[in-house]
Parts: C-alpha cells; structure tokens; sequence
C-alpha cells in the first residue's frame, strides 16, 4: 500500500541513515555527511524511474507522472544544494553539518510529498515539513547580525502566512466539507469558499514571494549562507508551485474565473516590481533576490494559463530554473568567500577565474532568456502557451521585462568582463563547489541544446494532472 | 561531383565559424598564430561554401535549394530547417566575403584577441544561420546569436569617445556616460532585443493562427492571415526588425554603436548585421503577411525617406569619421526600406542589391577608418589633411568607396539606387514620385559630406604633418581587406547581374502574394 510513497520513503531512510552517520563520527571532519548525503540523493533520483505508480492513502496521496516529474526537479535541487553545501558547511559551521545535512533532508521530504498531496490535510502537514527545516537552516550563521535578521523575517512571515493557509482551509473544509481535492471538483461557488480560497491565495503569496509578500526575500538571502539561498530559491518554490497547481487546478479548475483575477494582479505586480527593484541593487545576492521575484511573477503567469500547454510551460520553466539559479547562487558562493557580496568583488574576475567567469556568465545569459540556454526555451514555451490560451498583452509585458531583466543581468556581466579587478589572486572554488557548479553548467547546455526530451515529460506530467 | 552536392553545404557554411570558436577554446590565449590560422580557416570554408552554393544553385529551377534539417521539437513544430533561395544566395556571398576581409582587418589587435575572435565567430554563425533558415524559430534563434555578442564586443574591446561637456542635456549625457563603449554596448543591446519581443510576438501570432503546429516559413507563407492580425502583425516586424536596420527613430544605437565598436565588429555589423534586419523586414513581414505590407507600404516608405534625408544631414554635420561613416549607414538603410516599399519587383530587387553594395561599401569604408585611426590616432576629420602623401593606397580605396556611397556609375552604389528610384517612380502610390526625388536628394547631400570629407582628409594641405608621426600605408595582410572588398565593389558595379540574376529569382517568386492585392488596390485608384 505504501509502494507509490517509495521516493519519499527512501529519503527518510536516507535521513536516518544520515543522522546515525553524524552520531557515528566523533571531532570535526564531518564532510562526510554532507558526501554521503549528496549520494543517497543520487541513489533516490536513480530510483524514481522504478517507482510504482498509483495512490495511498484513499487517495490522499499520488503518484503520477505530474508528481515523479516535480519529485525529479526537487531531487536535483537537492542534489545541487547538498552538493554546493559541502565545502561552504565545512568552512563556516564544520561541527553542526549533521544538522544542516538533516534540515534539508526533511524539507526534502515534505517537499516531496507535496506535489502528490491530493488532500489538504496531507498538504498542509508536507507543506510544516517542508517549512520548518528552512527556518533551522536560514539561522545557521548564528553570530552574523544580518543572517539572524534574514532568519526571523522568514520564520515570522512563514509562520504567519502557514496560519493564514490554515485559517483559508478551514472555510473550504467548512463549506464543502470535504478534505479531498478529487472531490473539489464538484464544489459551489460559495462566498466561504471564495474567502478561503484567497486566503489560500494570500498565504501561497508569502511563501513563493510573490509581490506584495515579497519583503522578506532580499533581506533572507542577504543574510543566510549562499548554498541555501540556492536551494531555498528553488526547491520550495518548485514544490509549492506542485501544490498550488494540484489545489486550484485540479481541484477548483471550475473556479478559475474567481481565483485568476486576483493571481493576475499578483502576477504582473510580481513581475514589475521584481525586475524594476532589482535594477538598482548592488548586493549580488539581492539582486538574483529581486531576479527571483521576477522569475515567479513568470512562473504564476505560466502557472494561471491553466493548459495543459501552460502547465508543461511551467514544469520545463521549474527544470530550467533551478539549473540556472543555483547555477548563479553557487557562483555568488565561491566569489562571496572572500567576504563581500558586493557588485565590486566581481570585478575582473574572468581574470581571476575564467572559468567560473564564463559559467557566471552563462546562468546569466540563461537568467536572460538567451538562445541555447535552457531559460531561453523556458520562456519561449511559456510565452507561447500563453499567446495560445489568448494572452498577447501579458506575453509582450512579458518580453519587454525580459529585456529589462537582461539589463540588470549583464550589469554583472559588465562587472565580470569589462571592470578592471582590484586584487588580481587567482580564484578556486573548493572541489565539491566546482562539481556543483559543472551540474547545473551541465543542465544548463543540455536543456538549451536539447530540449526535447524534457518538453516531452512535462507534457505528460501536465496532462496527468488536466486530462 | 554529385557527392559534392551531397554535403550538408548550408550547415558547413554556417557551423564552421562555430567549430572554430570551439576549437579555440582549446588554444592557449598568448598563441596569436593558430588563432588567426582558425579564424582565417573558418571564414575561408564559409566563403568556398558559399562559392560552391552560388556556383551550383540552379537558376532555372529556381525557388528553394540545398535543403536539409532534422526535427529540432517535433511535438511544437520546430524543425532545424535550412535552404537557400535566390535572396539568400546573395547575402551568403556577402556575409562571407566581409567576414573573411574583416579577419584580416583585425590582424593586428593585441588585447584578448582569442576571446575577440570566439565572439566574432559566433556572431557570423548568426548571422549565416538567419538568411538560410527556412524555420521562423530558428530563425530567431540564430537572430538572437547574431544580436548578443555584440554587447561583449563593443563593451570590450570597443573605444570610448568623450562628449563635450556642454548643452542643456550634459548633466544627463554624464549620468549615462554618453559616448563611452560600455553605454554603446548597453543601448544597443537593450534595443534591439526590446525590437526582437515585437518580433516574437507577431511570430508566435502567426504560429498560433495556424493552428500552432509548424514554424515552417514555406508552410506559414501559404496561409492567408487574417486581416486584423496583419495590420498589427505587420509594424511589429517592421519595428522590431526595423530597429536593427536602423529605421527612423529606432536608429539612434546605430552611430553610437557603430563608433565605438573595434574595427572588424563595425565591419560586421554595419556591413551584414543591420541587413538581417531589412532581410527580416522582407521576407519575414512582406513576404509572409502581404496585406499588412501594403497597409503599411506608405508609412514605411515616408519613414524610409526621412532615413535618407535625415542621415545624409546628420552625416553633414558630424566631424567624427566613424559618426560620419555611421550616419551615412543610417540613410543607405534608408534606400534599402524605400525600395522594400515600393512593392516593385525593381524596387525589391534594388533593395537587396543596395544591402550587397552597401554591405561591401560600409565595411571598406570601417576597414580604411580602422587604418587611419590606428595610424593617426585621431578621428577628427577637419584637423586631418594631406594624408594622401603618406597613405596612397588607403585615399584611392577611401576615395572608391565614396564614389560607390554618392552612386557613381559603374560602382556598385549605382546600381542599387538607380533601381530603387527606378521602383519608388514606378510603384502604384501617389507619393512614389516624391520618394524618388527626396530620395534623390538625399543622394546628392551624401555627395557633399563624402567628397567634402574625402577632401578633408587626404587631399589638400595639411594643418601640421609632424602631428601625425606614424602615417604610412596599408602593409602586409591588411591589404587582403582592401583589395577583396574594393575589387568586388567594381566587379559587381560594371556585371552587377553577377548577382542581381539570383536575387530576381526570389523577388519575382515573393511578389507572387502581392500581386493580387497590389492589382485590386490598382483598381481602386
């Protein structure tokens, strides 16, 4: 009974065997948990191409092709994120790795879970699962004042926009008295039903960072470390972007006139806001911040389509971003060792590191919409779907964003090539960075080169969840 | 010989400037040799390609040739779809002959010339890969690859020149840095891709009025728009296309860009690069979408006659060479869309043919700038003189490429404007007369800046020669550069049916659609 639920399995067992590793070692050589959690990882993505399909629970939970295909990018998220962690975890904060290791470890899992929940009770308790470890994780510089101010903003807004979520279910619950997304299909338009949902709606809000809940972004990723702002920049969003899509697509499709109006303002908001306040930025981690705001406000556009051809607009949009915002973040990484997340310790780096200069360049240019990068295709299939499903106006706002967005992206590329460095030493990242790094260079190339085979997947994933 | 025909030339043409980027990435930076030895090699193998293309196109057959591709997304209709026509032969010959001179115009940079060249190579993939695709996306991609590298090129390796700290906008031009490389960069990248999102919003219009199924321009082109889409879809493409042909007032990166971009990239950019744009306009616009082109015709054509008139002047009154050889890009452009307008099969044949001559005029003109700069290390055209002593060569190749540029006879320059005025003349609308003699007009104030400069330059007296310590002629490879490119502006000035032979095949295919339309709007008047 519990077969369909295997990834998610395997990954507590993963966790568990991470936790008695960490007991296991005595004094401060711990990188290891973070080396053995990376590889469980891999060993969890190899096998979700033999997980059974079907549902547990009465179906509270499934799994499909929607939900392996959200489970694979999550996987890989977490991969790059563990992966990129290594190096940073054993520098700063070597004796509590295990922890780290483990918070990521359970947010993986009820990150995992999320996309097959198909009640709300289910989604609500993957949704905490996933939550909670994030907070732990944002506190990891203990000491550093701006990393705890990072830290509060997010456990404060996270917590009180899960109570507004909370308090949203109840009035759905209530007024259709049903915790089953299956059979939300045949629920009324009741006004209780409406509050709830843009409860729901708001609560979704804070946690994706969507404008007008968006404050806290910039200030989080300021403070917490760098390799998990790159997986804190993803992987939740990628999972509750699953969520939402299961919630008002599948359950209340029929709603979509009452629920897209208010999104659509969320969107555009989300897109101008994100991408005009990211111009003026000169810390690079807000900047990719305000970038990711930007990203979003795509991502709910591709997300509101409400096709099939927007939902797989979407899905290929969540496999290229994490890619290529990891990409970036883990970059910004090894460049902010030096202590300065600012805009001026990446002058003249192609002659520090060309190297990494040139990958920068590349999740850049991605970030940009350039051909043969995969946030190229990315957009492409999103404007497309969109201009299909009768959106001119929002995929030309769209485009013309883009443009504003490749501005402020070739700033940085400005300082890399252009500016003149004020120390010349040559750079390094550390070995598991640099293999990171190569992932998502990787992902990246192949995505833009040959992106049929993931367009294929997240078609059918996107028909099994609007057939 | 039939295995020959058998290689996948278009493909050769365009991915070996692409190998050889690749494989440079493998040379070590401080090897300028095999660098050069690379570059050389690529562009040598696009121009055999493009040779061996024109030489076997069959004229007779006419239509689209060498075609080749594979499915690139099958479940949205992109295919990697690649074939010349009579236009593309043209512009083929075209972009390799002047990436080939621009190789050897560069010869002697100094500074990072390894990334230099890997950014040069990409950007002719581009553009080799815009005027051979027969797949609207791809299209667009490869446009997109032709547009980027610009911005490292100039932002590089580009100069800066200093506005005069003066007039009601300085407070403005120093908070932007007016003048300087990295603003040229900047300005002309965000411009043209903001151009490129109206393109891709009349693309995807098309793509999903067909049902969204193919990208395919053969397909696309049998389909009957409607005519609602068409009015808009239309000056979509005209403006974002427009914006890289330099159309009025979406021209202003095109001197800024174009003066502070290092030799080869002015070279390229001027001579090839601004033609993408005119080619998209044609056979993208008024090839695919018939009735708005005749919507429109006589906007684009008034717009293109303020181009000429209104570049010519500006070229008057610049004193910097590059912004001369700039502005004077802007109203030939000018020519181009005039004759695109006119609808005519002289005006469209005379509108490809300028983008040849002046595709060659342009970039041996940036190539002797490049000389003279490098020589005299000033740019300023009335404190130069008398150079003609010192740089023989370079004033009779100087003095050629103006004579091609005011539309003397026998050059290349000629043929194309007297065909474009020909077409303005002749086409249905009331205004054609007018075109013909603004545009007219506009050619003899291009008379007056470019001899007057000429003069200024090289002729004359000169204010002080020991100023200019280091003028001597062109040496060694850089007379490649020169001889090639001044040598076709005569060969194809005295038998332009060299090359207007393949471009009247397309036209007259591609004025099929407008036929019918062109006839009932004859009617009505």
């Amino acid at each position: 009974m519990l077969a369909p639920l295997m990834i998610p399995l395997l990954v507590l067992g993963l966790t568990l065997l991470v936790f008695l590793a960490d007991m296991a070692v005595s004094g401060d050589d711990r990188r290891g948990v973070g080396a053995l959690t990376t590889m469980g990882l891999v060993g969890v993505l190899l096998a979700s191409w033999y997980t059974p399909e079907g549902a547990a629970f009465d179906g509270g939970y499934v799994q499909d092709a929607f939900t392996l295909y959200v489970q694979r990018v999550i996987l890989i998220a977490g991969i790059i994120g563990s992966l990129g962690s290594i190096d940073h975890a054993d520098r700063v904060f070597p004796k509590r790795q295990g922890e780290y290791f483990l918070m990521m470890l359970f947010s993986l899992i009820g990150m995992l879970i999320l996309p097959g929940a198909r009640e709300i009770v289910t989604l609500v308790v993957a949704f905490e699962l996933m939550g909670i470890p994030l907070y732990v994780m944002a506190a990891m510089h203990k000491r550093d004042k701006a990393g705890i101010e990072g830290a509060w903003k997010l456990y404060l807004t996270g917590a009180v926009s899960s109570a507004v979520i909370l308090y949203g279910f109840s009035f759905i619950v209530g007024s259709t008295s049903t915790t089953m997304v299956a059979e939300l299909v045949r629920a009324q338009p009741a006004p209780l039903t409406i509050l709830g949902l843009t409860l729901v709606i708001g609560g979704m809000g804070f946690k994706l960072g969507a404008v007008p809940f968006h404050m806290w972004v910039p200030d989080t990723y300021q403070g917490a470390p760098t390799p998990f702002v790159a997986f804190l920049s993803v992987a939740p969003k990628v999972a509750g972007l699953a969520a939402l899509s299961r919630l008002l697509l599948e359950g209340f499709g029929h709603f979509r006139v009452t629920w897209w109006p208010p999104l659509l303002v969320i969107c555009v908001a989300t897109m101008l806001l994100g991408n005009l306040f990211a111009i003026p930025q000169k810390n690079i981690k807000r900047l990719l911040g305000y970038s990711g705001i930007a990203h979003m406000g795509l991502m709910l556009l591709a997300f509101g389509i409400g096709t099939i051809d927007g939902l797989a607009a979407l899905l290929f949009y969540m496999a290229a971003y994490t890619f290529m915002n990891m990409g970036a973040f883990l970059v910004t990484e090894v460049v902010g060792s030096g202590g300065s997340d600012d805009l001026s310790a990446w002058h003249g780096l192609n002659g520090r590191a060309p190297a990494l200069a040139f990958a920068m360049l590349l999740f850049l240019l991605s970030l940009g919409g350039i051909p043969f990068a995969a946030g190229f295709w990315a957009k492409v299939f999103l404007f497309m779907a969109a201009w299909k499903a009768g959106m001119p106006g929002l995929v030309i706002l769209g485009a013309m964003l883009s443009v504003v967005g490749l501005f402020y992206y070739l700033t940085i590329g400005r300082a890399i090539y252009i500016a003149k460095a004020q120390d010349e030493t040559p750079l390094t990242p550390g070995r598991a960075t640099a293999w990171a790094i190569g992932l998502c260079v990787a992902g990246v190339v192949l995505l833009g080169l040959f992106p049929n085979g993931v367009v294929e997947a997240s078609q059918l994933a996107a028909v099994a969840l609007l057939p | 010989m039939n295995d020959l025909m058998n290689l996948p030339w278009l493909t050769i043409i365009v991915m070996a400037p692409l190998v050889a980027a690749g494989l440079m990435l493998f040379v070590p930076g401080a090897s300028k040799g095999p660098i050069r030895v690379l570059a050389v090699g690529a562009s040598t193998v696009s121009l055999v390609g493009s040779l061996f293309v024109a030489w076997n196109y069959d004229k007779a057959a006419a239509g689209v040739q060498f075609r080749e591709g594979f499915d690139l997304v099958p479940s949205l209709g992109i295919r990697y779809d690649l074939g010349v026509d009579g236009w593309g032969v043209s512009l083929l010959l075209l972009t390799s002959l002047i990436i080939f001179a621009g190789c050897f115009a560069t010869w002697n940079l100094r500074d990072r010339d390894k990334e230099f060249y890997i950014l040069l190579l990409a950007l002719v993939a581009g553009v080799f890969g815009v005027f051979v695709s027969l797949d609207l996306f791809v299209f667009f991609l490869f446009y997109e690859i032709a547009v980027v590298p610009m911005y490292l090129l100039i932002g590089v390796w580009g100069s800066t020149k200093k506005v005069a700290d003066a007039g009601p906008f300085r407070f403005l031009f120093n908070l932007l840095d007016v003048g300087g490389k990295e603003y040229a960069a900047m300005k002309l990248t965000l411009m043209l891709l903001l151009g490129s999102a109206f393109i891709m919003a009349a693309m995807l219009a098309m793509y999903v009025e067909n049902g969204a199924t193919t990208f395919s321009i053969l397909e696309l082109e049998q389909v009957e728009f409607s005519s609602s889409m068409q009015w808009w879809a239309f000056p979509a493409l005209w403006m974002g296309f427009g914006t890289l042909a330099g159309v009025f007032p979406f021209h202003t990166w095109s001197p800024d860009g174009h003066a502070s971009a290092p030799t080869a990239v002015s070279m390229l950019h001027a001579g090839v690069l601004m033609k993408l744009g005119a080619f998209g306009v044609m056979r993208i616009g008024m090839v695919m979408l018939p009735e708005g082109a005749l919507w429109w015709a006589e906007i684009v054509a008034f717009v293109a006659v303020i181009n000429i008139v209104y570049g010519a002047l500006s070229a008057m009154g610049q004193t910097d060479l590059k912004y001369i050889i700039a502005y004077s890009s802007v109203s030939h452009m000018g020519i181009v869309m005039l004759g695109a307008a006119t609808l005519t099969p002289e005006g469209w044949n005379g509108a490809i043919f300028q983008m040849f001559a002046h595709g060659l005029m342009t970039a041996l003109f940036f190539a002797l700038v490049g000389l003279i700069y490098d020589r005299a290390h000033s740019r300023q055209v009335f404190e130069m003189g008398g150079f003609a002593k010192k740089m023989p060569a370079v004033a009779v190749f100087f003095t050629l490429a103006g004579l091609s540029s005011l539309g003397m006879p026998g050059l290349a320059g000629f043929v194309a404007e007297l065909q474009v005025f020909i077409g303005a003349w002749d086409s249905l609308f009331v205004a054609g007369s007018f075109w013909a003699v603004a545009g007219i007009f506009g050619a003899w104030v291009t008379a007056v800046y470019v001899l007057r400069g000429t003069r200024a330059i090289f002729w004359g007296k000169g204010p002080d020669m020991k100023k200019y310590p280091d003028l001597r002629d062109a040496e060694g490879v850089e007379w490649v550069a020169l001889i090639l490119l001044g040598g076709c502006l005569i060969l194809f000035g005295s038998m332009p049916d060299l090359i207007l032979s393949f471009i009247d095949i397309s036209t007259t295919e591609y004025l099929q659609p407008l036929a019918n339309s062109l006839a009932d709007s004859a009617g009505d008047r």
